[in-house]
């Protein structure tokens, strides 16, 4: 398969993921709250900036999904080459099963779990339960594509290593992790974006101050298009976007 | 917007909220959309104090919310006939009329509604209708009656709510059987006439018919006043209009948290959303109707006289206030609802 | 040996012990309960959720619902993997393209799918350009439909394939590629015996997570097929809110987990290599 060829279906592939940004992008600059083009107008965008509460959901988001996709990771790392080396039934099939588990299931199952721990500790919900929650359910998409890499792993190379005189942990550590790195770091991006864009689990787990990004967009935008969402998102793919473009700078 | 005016508000955000750390807290939820920006940041001046305020979509995800009675939250507003089952889960507290001087300010039917006679646990908060939406230009004759949501020339250019209640209400309504039955064979009744009207359905969709009527792409719907009103703002080729048969009127109340520890400031908020100038800018940013007469009296003429918010006497004559319905109608209601779609 | 391989594992497992294990001993007690008159739980305790699943109602609306999330897994590995294998060769671009693909989805999924209601609409941007183009007189029904569902659901979830299918294929190895040309294979042949073959693990996981969260849609349907559609996923969330049966839903859920895994468990037997 020519690398070209392939490029040039990969040119298609973006624009289809994309075409909605750009939709997105044009109707945030439109003076109309509707989605009839009337002029242009910078209005939303400076509504968006003046939200204070906003911010601060962006804020919280970004921490809830650092840490816990962090958390996440170096646990579902851990796990898939445990499961790796020898399967253990019982913890894959419940990681499967967490898969299955419709959204709002995990949601109210975890509510009710945290309820009735905090009745005896009296916290209160807030950012700790929705890291809690959502580390517990990005825990089985990290698993699940580090193991995919690990599968393409000779574990003969680690066994040489260890005849070499490496011990388990230096041979995991210094010739099977830089291996699967980029499986890993693929997995951590699942998860960061898994958790980015949770909505159910978060709301329901969430306390009075924690309140995330998901949350109020959702909040806005369930009443039909509303210009300073598409501002806040057209925002976020820019900032996002120059980040990303500026990491492969450096890292050239 | 240039960058000091940028970095002065990102500082005056900064100190404003490092200062009311210390400074007093109440916790709010309403529904999405449903109160002007002005309202909270003047409470806070007035009263310095910090408002947390949230947000919820339906009443299912407020009780879902408050239902373990240690949320965090202390006013919310749930719909009319959802204030008899709090009370009966002891989620909310009576209120103390002699803090709420204001109550004097609403119209008389909404002194002593039917949900709450002596206002003993909430208070009107704004109201609105469910009728139908058209377009007078691309769609004629103009409706009059549930039974034009059921004609043949509505075909995919129409939507019906996403809500159980409404359909089967209008569809009930259409039959010329009570909108509210518990009779599970006027319910069957009903589901019939859906399942014959599916075809034409465009959607159920609720809010998002706002967007599709200002479009274009719905001629006609069953809707709530306060959709229609705005998409009405957005597109003056529209109207809304209550059907000769009976429809129903929903009424947002605020009520207090039994949880809540700051109840005193709670009644505070309440008091400051009833007075008329707070409640007549409400209702004129979200555009629905408000239950306060001295707000009313506030609105502009036109506002006033507008059928979609404030129909006549005798159109509201044959407006239902839904009351809750038991469990066992609930069950079979959703459980018609879901062969119905699934047909 | 034994010592490392338990340390390694016990992060996870105390992790789903306390936060999922737990809370579905949770959902089991709720759906063996009856439903609280405004919603929750309460007793009496009984099978009586259980027995009302067994109704073809219900197995009407998970057929379908299979259906819909088979097509969409299909349709989104046939996407995907030339994707992922473009993203895989790019060398030291790799990390780019990668992230240029999982940009979407850090906006949130209720805008995007908005957005796409607009680019369908009747009056939407498709129609529009495609009706000043003359290629169409009257708009295409785009919107509301099981396609515009299996568009949505797509869209919302081809990272979950991409990502997995990228992270076996990057481990290719150029050389065997070369070997194959050098025998003389075609292209297609190289494809269908060796990269497919090599990739399978990737394929696996990308459909499995694909297949799986598509079954438990529910805002997709009810976005863009106009509330019309009704898949397990929208039977379980009504049973949450609306329908204030807990007991029930917890019950609809649980069986629908049951019966995903024993399909997991007999396709992946099938193969010597288990996926976790």
């Amino acid at each position: 398969m020519k690398q070209r060829a392939l490029g040039f279906y990969a040119v298609l592939v973006y624009a289809f993921l994309h075409v909605p940004l750009l939709v997105l992008a044009v109707f945030s600059f439109n003076s109309s709250k509707f989605t009839v083009w009337k002029g242009f107008s910078l209005d939303w965008y400076k509504a968006a900036f003046h939200d204070a509460g906003l911010v601060e959901a962006a804020v919280n988001s970004l921490i809830i999904a650092t840490v816990a996709s962090l958390l996440a990771t170096i646990a579902g790392t851990l796990c898939a080459y445990g499961l790796w080396k020898r399967s253990a039934p019982i913890l894959s099939n419940s990681l499967y099963l967490s898969l299955v588990t419709p959204e709002i299931v995990t949601g109210i199952s975890l509510l009710a779990l945290f309820q009735w721990m905090f009745r005896f500790l009296k916290i209160q919900l807030g950012m700790h339960t929705v890291i809690l929650a959502h580390i517990a359910f990005t825990l089985a998409y990290v698993v699940i594509v580090v193991m995919a890499r690990l599968r393409t792993f000779d574990p003969a190379l680690e066994e040489a290593a260890m005849d070499l005189g490496a011990t388990e942990w230096q041979a995991f550590r210094q010739v099977t992790l830089p291996s699967i790195l980029p499986g890993v770091l693929a997995a951590g991006l699942l998860a960061f974006t898994v958790s980015i864009d949770d909505y159910v689990i978060t709301s329901l787990v969430a306390g009075v101050d924690s309140e995330t990004l998901p949350m109020v967009i959702f909040q806005m935008a369930r009443r039909g298009v509303s210009p300073v969402v598409n501002a806040i998102s057209t925002l976020i793919v820019i900032a996002l976007g120059g980040l990303i473009l500026l990491s492969e700078r450096i890292q050239r | 917007m240039n960058r000091r005016t940028f970095l002065m508000s990102a500082a005056a955000g900064t100190l404003t909220a490092c200062s009311s750390r210390n400074a007093r807290r109440l916790n709010v939820m309403n529904w999405g959309d449903y109160i002007s920006p002005n309202t909270i940041s003047n409470f806070e001046r007035e009263f310095q104090v910090r408002v947390r305020y949230a947000t919820y979509e339906n009443n299912e995800e407020l009780f879902g919310k408050i239902m373990s009675g240690n949320s965090g939250w202390d006013v919310v507003f749930p719909t009319h006939n959802r204030i008899d089952p709090l009370r009966d889960m002891n989620l909310i507290a009576p209120l103390d009329h002699a803090r709420l001087t204001n109550v004097q300010n609403l119209f008389a039917r909404f002194k002593n509604p039917v949900w709450d006679r002596n206002l003993d646990w909430s208070i009107p908060y704004m109201w609105t209708t469910s009728g139908i939406g058209y377009n007078r230009v691309k769609y004629s004759p103009a409706p009059t009656s549930w039974r034009d949501l059921w004609r043949p020339e509505t075909k995919g250019k129409m939507t019906m709510l996403d809500d159980i209640d409404d359909v089967f209400g209008a569809a009930l309504a259409k039959l010329g059987l009570d909108y509210n039955s518990a009779n599970a064979d006027d319910l069957r009744k009903a589901q019939r006439e859906l399942i014959a009207q599916k075809p034409l359905v465009r959607a159920y969709i609720s809010t998002e018919a706002r967007d599709q009527m200002v479009a274009g792409d719905v001629l006609i719907c069953e809707t709530f006043a306060t959709t229609a009103q705005l998409a009405i703002d957005g597109n003056p080729d529209l109207a809304y209009v209550l059907p000769k048969e009976p429809y129903a009127a929903y009424c947002d109340c605020a009520v207090i948290l039994n949880e809540s520890k700051r109840r005193e400031l709670a009644h505070e908020f309440l008091n400051f959303i009833l007075r008329p100038d707070v409640s007549a800018e409400i209702a004129q940013t979200i555009r629905t109707a408000t239950p306060n007469e001295k707000a009313f009296v506030l609105l502009p003429k036109s506002t006033q006289e507008s059928q979609t918010l404030y129909p006549d006497a005798a159109t509201l004559a044959r407006a239902e206030w839904p009351l809750t319905l038991p469990p066992a109608i609930v069950r079979l209601r959703d459980r018609l609802w879901t062969e119905a779609k699934a047909a | 040996m034994k010592r490392l391989r338990a340390i390694f594992l016990a992060p996870a497992r105390t992790i789903n012990f306390v936060l999922f294990l737990a809370p579905m001993a949770i959902v089991l007690a709720y759906s063996l309960l009856s439903r609280g008159v405004y919603g929750g739980v309460e007793r009496p305790w009984t099978f009586e959720s259980y027995t009302r699943l067994i109704d073809p109602l219900y197995g009407g609306i998970l057929l379908r619902s299979f259906w819909i999330s088979v097509l969409s897994t299909g349709v989104c590995l046939v996407l995907g993997f030339p994707m992922a294998l473009f993203i895989a060769r790019s060398g030291a671009r790799r990390n780019l393209y990668l992230n240029l693909v999982m940009l979407p989805f850090w906006t949130s999924f209720l805008v995007r799918t908005y957005a796409w209601m607009f680019l369908l609409r009747d009056t939407g941007l498709i129609n529009t350009v495609l009706q000043s183009l003359g290629i169409i007189h009257e708009p295409l029904p785009l919107l509301y439909n099981d396609g515009a569902v299996i568009l949505g659901l797509v869209y919302g979830y081809l990272p979950f394939m991409i990502l997995p299918l990228y992270t076996t294929l990057e481990r290719l190895d150029k050389s065997l590629l070369e070997a194959s040309a050098d025998l003389g294979a075609t292209p297609f042949v190289t494809l269908t015996r060796i990269i497919i073959p090599l990739s399978a693990p990737g394929i696996r996981a990308g459909s499995i997570l694909v297949f799986i969260t598509c079954l438990g849609a529910y805002l997709t349907p009810d976005l863009l097929g106009g509330s019309k559609t009704v898949m397990i996923g929208n039977v379980i969330q009504n049973q949450f809110t609306s329908a204030r049966d807990w007991p029930f839903g917890a019950a609809a859920s649980l069986a629908l987990m049951a019966l995903v895994m024993v399909m997991l468990l007999v396709v992946l037997r099938r193969d010597k290599e288990q996926m976790l």
